[in-house]
């Protein structure tokens, strides 16, 4: 079989920095291949050189054996390569068909033909097997549900080529079992696709041949059947990793220092009670929409409840995020780039900002800058941040890993008794993960409590002493550490899904 | 365990304009000063001082002291309001009613301590009979009146300011109506309150505060000092006083406190700053208080000087003349880039700008031309240093 | 709350504007019973024709998340070109018009041309250009009055079957926006722009030329209704259609137009517009003090935007409970 896309040398830098090099690859017509690599490896320049967002500094393409140079997202999208992006491309005040159509509607005496594009619309949501009207505004969808539009957004202008970039991360299992069905049938279909995730397992099932990038190039390739997992492992990475998570050094105390009783909230908890003690690190599973990370929100005063008492160290906290964090209550958010850090701010402030009241010196109540950057720098220390000169630097200019410690050591500077991590290794590479993990590890083992909640159940069964399963905003209940059972675990998240 | 690509040495450099720092040395020697310059803190300065250069020989006038001091005086009220719009624009904001709270508090502080009132003109008007008679303001001849009608003032802005920032933090209205909605509204109070007369015969330490010296140098015999006010040249004077302390007290609160801090954030990151325990409501409202007793502060300013209250005062080309002069220093609308120091030089050159075009003879509209421009060459100029800045870091 | 008075509050934030109106009409016509008459009720939209025609092509802005200061300055500028070169040339009023579109064009451009290819941020560029546009209309006319010929005048009053002229081209440039914006792929893009401008971008939506087409409507609709409110009154003042920025800009949201871009349609900004009128014209009709009228205004303003606030808040929290379908604790 041929080629569908050749990708001949292709590099493209960054003032100076290679973002890419050197990079030749072969995309087989009717394939799926398998993209893996760190965050950083190269794989969205990569992409956007494909999707005509960015121009190569250096080699070609070819697409069906003839040179392509886009210049345009729209080029891309006229030669028949469509993306399905990791965050969604749809606009939530239109429609469903409208957003398929947005790029060109068909057209009835200049005016757009409603008729033609809700039934065009129709027939490649039922290819889909999606069960919604094509005039539903996008706004009211689920985020599976927009999952499909926009791959019903790639189909209508018949994409040979479909590139899926971390599709998976905002779906439930159910809807990724789902979108895994349609995946085969477009390959049914005869189409080519390029699947980019960090889940090693699902490339591995759904791929034919897998690549991978790391620092810009490709270091690795081959048939999906001479690639076990540590293999991807080791080339994204460059080297073995001695195990996936670090030894625990602590062990849990048994005073408890979060108590939350009876947490209820219509349509968000219900009697909810979760117990975390001195140097113990709480999982708390569940899937998306199971209500953990509204729970996390509430224990954090962040959002409302109706009924339930919160009691750190037994004393019961009031209302609002204000008094939590002064009664020593720390939240790393799950949406970094939004609610975790301020991203154009240097990372001295960012680090600083949670305990900078405590830095006014009477009588004027100025800041005491030395005190402050002395401290700053400590915690950038303590943490490990690798940064240069942090009262300069900002912090978007860190990799995602030393971004996200950031976060954690922001609130470092209170010294809090109890950490609520939600999500505390999304978007962070492997070796980075590994990195948290020890952090997260060092936290409890200080005697501090730990509420960590994850949606890779791994993860908490490689660090966690206790897991507790969420589902529907219920607690559905628990195991410790000698008891941990995948199999156990998913069934319960997965209780009562289908009512 | 770094997969960054080798760590960029350009990412090292500051984000924020360097401002205690000499330029450093750069490869590309040239450009990089330039760029170095371009990003200074100093730069509107000294863009106003390479303007003054240009124009000294065509306009002789220019550098005479009289003109210095006009230049002066018309700095001091400007800086005062700019100073709190500063503070709004930070945390990502904006403040339209400014004009109307100058307007409200200048006619209410003249209502205040007015020596007389005439009733021919005033007698129609709302407050005719409860602020201000025959006999004067309500205040007038008591001890302490001064203190009390600037106390009055900077009440009823913080009153209009506390309005401002409750609907923009409580109730999630978006500023720009909010304070379009309390511009038309309190405007039109101001003009409905003195059925739009102005209020003159203020006493005359009111009136020194908005144009009288505290050192002055004399040129020419002694004796004329008493009528030739043109040889009189003010070099310390009340509204610079007032205008400076302002603009320092604010600077420190800016840059220095942990307030300062808070309101930074919110303008960077409001999420993340409500996550960080930071009393983000609290400190919304206080902003605007802050911007309307600003403004409270210039009315001081501007109606001292004209000697009348006056309910049309900070109309037309005011806002303009107030966000324009911020901007130009070089905050951003967007939040979280602010600096006081900015706005001294921006309104300095605002200032500047107008007394300069006064002087070739230009009429209002023109100067309203060039205003307009010179708005747009600073935005301009405001997309090339942040893509200069960007590129710096990486 | 109980699911009828829930529904009951979520219908009256939805229908807003529509509500205000109505007691806007019920009030003014319990005051006083003439204002409910044909004649004055024509007379209002007669009059927001004005603001009305401005509104649409705020509207088209206040979609993409931009802003227009500068309307106030082009309904002077453009109708004061068409008045010279009528005046120079002879042209007929319907020439005279035909100018005023293309000086709207260029006006237009100007803002297009900052805001969309130097990527200035709409509010400053449209700043500066409200006291460019006004200082060049001032400079050509000296700073006097501007008197138009008959022709003009007898074209402001005329009116076509019956209908005043005024409001006929009101209903034509209602009847266009609307038709952009709700059926052509254009205002569908302004729309996905609205929404989200960099997704806008990688669906391969020219946006820069979007957003282009988006200034040069809006200043074509400020002269527009600057010419037609000229004709009415025939002659041009020098600070004709100054603040009027403002009063475009609150018909717009007042018709439920949002300065957070995405949401808004033709409609409402007619709706708007002829609310703003009735509530100016009730006042006078009442008698209330002149110089209370705008704080009237006001107040009315910022209900309306306040009810925007809520609508927006209880939708997001409608949404929170379909993401978690758990039954009434």
């Amino acid at each position: 079989m041929s080629d569908l896309l050749t990708l001949r040398h292709l590099g493209k830098s960054w003032f100076g920095v290679p973002a890419v090099s050197d990079l030749s690859l072969g995309v087989r017509q009717g394939s799926l291949l398998g993209l893996i690599g760190q965050n950083g490896a190269g794989k969205s320049t990569l992409m956007n050189m494909i999707g005509g967002i960015v121009a190569p500094s250096a080699g070609d393409m070819l697409w069906r054996d003839k040179p392509y140079r886009p210049q345009s997202a729209a080029d891309a999208s006229a030669a028949g390569i469509a993306f399905i992006h990791q965050e969604l491309n749809l606009f939530t005040n239109l429609s469903v068909a409208e957003n398929m159509y947005i790029d060109g509607f068909p057209r009835r005496m200049g005016l757009i033909d409603w008729r033609a594009i809700n039934e065009r619309a129709r027939s490649i949501l039922d290819r889909l097997s999606l069960d919604v009207d094509p005039a539903t505004e996008v706004g009211h969808l689920s985020p599976g549900e927009r999952q499909l539009v926009e791959i019903a957004k790639a189909l209508h202008n018949e994409a040979s080529l479909l590139i899926f970039d971390e599709p998976t991360t905002s779906l439930t299992p159910r809807e990724t079992e789902r979108l895994f069905e349609t995946i085969a049938t477009l390959r049914a279909e005869g189409r080519t696709i390029i699947y980019i995730s960090h889940i090693l397992g699902d490339v591995k099932r759904l791929a034919d041949d897998i690549a991978v990038l790391r620092d810009g190039q490709l270091v690795d390739q081959g048939p999906e059947a001479d690639f076990p997992i540590p293999r991807m492992i080791r080339s994204m990475i460059g080297r073995d990793l001695g195990g996936l998570f670090p030894q625990r050094t602590g062990q849990p105390g048994d005073t408890a220092v979060l108590k939350a009783r009876g947490l209820t909230h219509p349509g968000v908890l219900k009697d909810v009670s979760i117990t975390v003690r001195d140097g113990e690190i709480v999982g708390l599973f569940g899937l998306m929409g199971s209500g953990r990370s509204e729970l996390a929100r509430i224990l954090f005063g962040l959002d409302p409840c109706d009924q339930g008492t919160v009691l750190l160290n037994d004393a019961e906290l009031a209302a609002g995020a204000r008094a939590r964090i002064a009664a020593g209550m720390a939240f790393v958010t799950e949406n970094r780039r939004e609610e975790g850090l301020m991203m154009d701010a240097t990372i001295a402030d960012n680090l600083a900002l949670v305990a900078i009241s405590e830095f006014g010196r009477p009588p004027l109540f100025l800041i005491d800058r030395d005190r402050l950057l002395e401290r700053t720098e400590a915690a950038r220390q303590d943490m490990s941040i690798k940064a240069g000169d942090i009262s300069r630097q900002p912090v978007k200019a860190l990799s995602g890993g030393n971004q996200q410690k950031v976060v954690i050591g922001k609130w470092q500077l209170e010294h809090p008794r109890l950490f609520i991590l939600d999500e505390p290794t999304r978007g962070v590479d492997v070796g980075a993960k590994y990195e948290i993990y020890t952090l997260v590890d060092r936290l409890a083992a200080g005697g501090g409590g730990i509420l960590m909640i994850s949606s890779e159940l791994e993860e908490l069964m490689g660090v966690a002493d206790r897991i507790v399963v969420m589902n529907r905003g219920e607690i559905m209940g628990e195991f410790p550490r000698g008891d941990f059972d995948q199999e156990r675990i998913l069934a319960m998240s997965f209780r009562e899904q289908a009512a | 365990m770094n997969t960054m690509p080798a760590r960029d040495p350009a990412a090292e450099v500051a984000v924020s304009r360097p401002s205690d720092e000499p330029p450093r040395p750069n490869p590309r020697k040239l450009v990089g000063r330039l760029a170095d310059l371009v990003l200074s803190d100093y730069f509107v300065l000294y863009m106003s001082l390479a303007y003054v250069a240009v124009l000294a020989p065509f306009l002789p006038t220019l550098l005479l002291p009289a003109n210095i001091v006009n230049v002066m005086s018309n700095m001091w009220p400007l800086l005062a309001v700019a100073v709190g719009q500063t503070f709004v624009l930070a945390i990502a904001g904006i403040d339209l009613s400014q004009g109307s709270v100058v307007a409200m508090t200048s006619v209410i502080g003249a209502a205040l301590i007015a020596t007389v009132a005439n009733p021919v003109v005033l007698s129609n008007a709302p407050i005719w009979g409860v602020l201000i008679a025959e006999d004067g303001g309500l205040l007038n001849g008591m001890t302490g009146s001064l203190l009390a009608a600037i106390l009055v003032m900077i009440m009823v802005a913080m009153l209009i300011g506390l309005l401002n920032g409750a609907a923009v933090a409580m109730l999630n209205m978006p500023a720009f109506m909010v304070t379009l909605v309390s511009m038309i509204t309190f405007s039109a109070l101001a003009i409905y309150l003195t059925q739009s007369e102005n209020i003159a015969r203020l006493p005359a330490e009111y009136v020194r505060l908005g144009k009288g010296d505290i050192v002055s140098v004399y040129f020419g015999a002694k004796e004329e000092s008493q009528i030739a006010r043109r040889t009189i040249y003010s070099f310390i004077s009340y509204p610079m006083v007032i205008a400076v302390s302002l603009a320092i007290a604010m600077h420190l609160l800016l840059n220095r406190t942990v307030f300062g801090r808070y309101v930074l954030a919110i303008g960077i990151n409001r999420k993340a700053a409500e996550i960080s325990g930071v009393p983000v409501r609290r400190i919304i409202v206080t902003v605007y208080m802050l911007s309307a007793a600003c403004a409270a502060i210039g009315a001081l300013l501007y109606s001292a000087r004209l000697e009348a209250g006056r309910p049309t005062l900070g109309e037309g080309t005011f806002l303009l003349d107030v966000i324009g002069a911020v901007v130009i220093g070089g905050t951003s609308l967007f939040g979280g880039k602010a600096k006081i120091l900015w706005t001294f030089f921006g309104v300095l050159f605002f200032v500047l700008l107008s007394n300069t075009l006064n002087l070739m003879n230009l009429s209002s509209f023109q100067v309203d031309m060039v205003k307009g421009a010179v708005i747009l060459g600073a935005a301009l100029l405001d997309v090339f240093r942040t893509r200069l800045m960007r590129e710096r870091s990486g | 709350m109980k699911p009828s008075t829930d529904r009951a509050f979520d219908f009256a934030v939805r229908n807003a504007t529509y509500l205000i109106f109505a007691c806007v009409l019920l009030y003014f016509g319990l005051q006083s019973p003439g204002f409910l008459m044909p004649e004055s009720l024509a007379n209002i939209v007669k009059q927001a024709s004005f603001i009305g025609i401005a509104a649409l092509g705020m509207t088209f802005v206040l979609l993409t998340r931009g802003i227009d200061l500068s309307v106030g300055s082009v309904m002077f500028l453009a109708p004061l070109i068409a008045g010279f070169a009528m005046r120079e040339y002879g042209l007929p009023v319907w020439l005279g018009f035909v100018v005023a579109v293309l000086a709207g064009v260029v006006l237009g451009g100007i803002n297009a041309l900052f805001v969309a290819w130097l990527r200035v941020i709409p509010f400053i560029v449209t700043l500066a250009s409200l006291f460019l546009f006004r200082g060049f209309g001032t400079w050509l006319t000296s700073s006097t009055q501007f008197d138009f010929s008959e022709d003009m005048r007898s074209f402001g009053l005329s009116s076509v079957v019956g209908i005043p002229t005024p409001i006929v081209i009101f209903a034509i440039v209602a009847l266009i926006a609307h038709i952009i914006l709700a059926h052509t792929t254009f205002g569908r893009q302004i729309y996905a722009f609205g929404n989200d401008p960099e997704a806008a971008r990688k669906s391969g939506i020219n946006t820069q030329w979007l957003q282009a087409r988006v200034y040069v409507i809006c200043s074509v609709c400020a002269a527009i209704s600057g010419f037609v409110l000229i004709a009415q009154i025939g002659r041009l003042d020098v600070a004709f259609g100054e603040g009027r920025e403002f009063d475009v800009i609150a018909a717009a949201v007042l018709g439920g137009a949002s300065l957070m871009g995405g949401v808004g349609s033709a409609f409402g900004a007619v709706v708007g517009a002829t609310l703003i009128q009735t509530v100016k014209l009730g006042l006078v009709f009442t008698g209330v003090n002149l110089y209370l009228q705008p704080i009237m205004q006001g107040i009315i303003i910022f209900l309306a935007v306040f009810a925007d606030g809520l609508r927006e808040k209880r939708l997001l929290s409608r949404l929170k409970r379909t993401i978690r379908p758990l039954e009434n604790a």
